[in-house]
């Protein structure tokens, strides 16, 4: 290099190595505290099929469209579906994940807030998909 | 030598700290469950900050690099290859 330094170029490549390292690790470590359930969750059944949500608790027992679970516990849906794919998505809890035939899906989540939540089918699925809703009720 | 000490201890303040940070911060376990909206809220806040000033750095250079070097540019000289067969 004839008589001209470089050096701004070499910060700008290190600073992009460390922005790209930074970024890397930090959504490496948020999709891990997301997506690994405790060992505590409980798990709920969801079974999409058109145009409804079924849900079945630990104990055996089932829900058609309401689901009721406590404040401060956690839960671990295992999401499939009857016939066409569906998603299953609580929005005030930013909890989505598909339900696809022949696969049974994981999330789980911890509500920390009581009060009534909608639950909505976020996959096109056909007619009524606009009206697959449910009702998320958190009990203190 | 020394941009390279320096590159490196840069690497290891932005690397290595935060991980010992996370290190120490999973041992105090509160039991809190993690809130995905804050979560996922905050990931998504972080990238859009780096995006959009790396971003704005990049076409911000570009867009000095190309007015200061315009023809027009009172202060651009010929460089020593014009009018030249190089
Ligand atoms: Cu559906």
């Amino acid at each position: 290099m004839s008589g001209h330094s470089n050096w701004p170029e070499w910060i700008y490549v290190g600073v992009v190595i460390v922005l790209l390292a930074y970024v890397g690790a930090e959504a490496w470590n948020v999709e891990r505290l997301v997506d690994r359930a405790p060992a505590e969750a409980e798990v709920i059944k969801v079974i999409g099929q058109q145009w409804f949500w079924t849900f079945e608790h630990a104990d055996g027992t089932k829900e058609v469209g309401e689901l009721h679970i406590k404040k401060g516990h956690a839960y671990k849906f295992e999401i499939t579906t009857k016939d066409v794919n569906h998603a299953f998505n609580i929005h005030d809890y930013v909890v989505l994940q598909d339900a696809v035939a022949g696969r049974i899906n994981e999330v789980w989540f911890a509500p920390d807030k009581a009060g009534e939540f909608p639950i909505q089918c976020r996959e096109y699925c056909g007619l009524l998909h606009y009206n697959m809703r449910g009702t998320l009720i958190v009990e203190e | 030598m020394d941009k390279t000490i320096a590159l490196m201890a840069v690497l290891t303040i932005l690397v290595v700290l935060p991980t010992i940070q996370l290190v120490f911060a999973a041992g105090t376990d509160a039991h809190e469950y993690v809130n995905r909206k804050v979560e996922i809220w905050n990931l998504f806040f972080k990238m859009m900050t780096i995006a959009f000033t790396v971003g704005a750095v990049v076409s911000g250079t570009l867009i000095w690099l190309v007015w200061r070097f315009r023809e027009s540019n009172p202060n651009a000289k010929p460089t020593k290859y014009e009018g030249t067969d190089w």
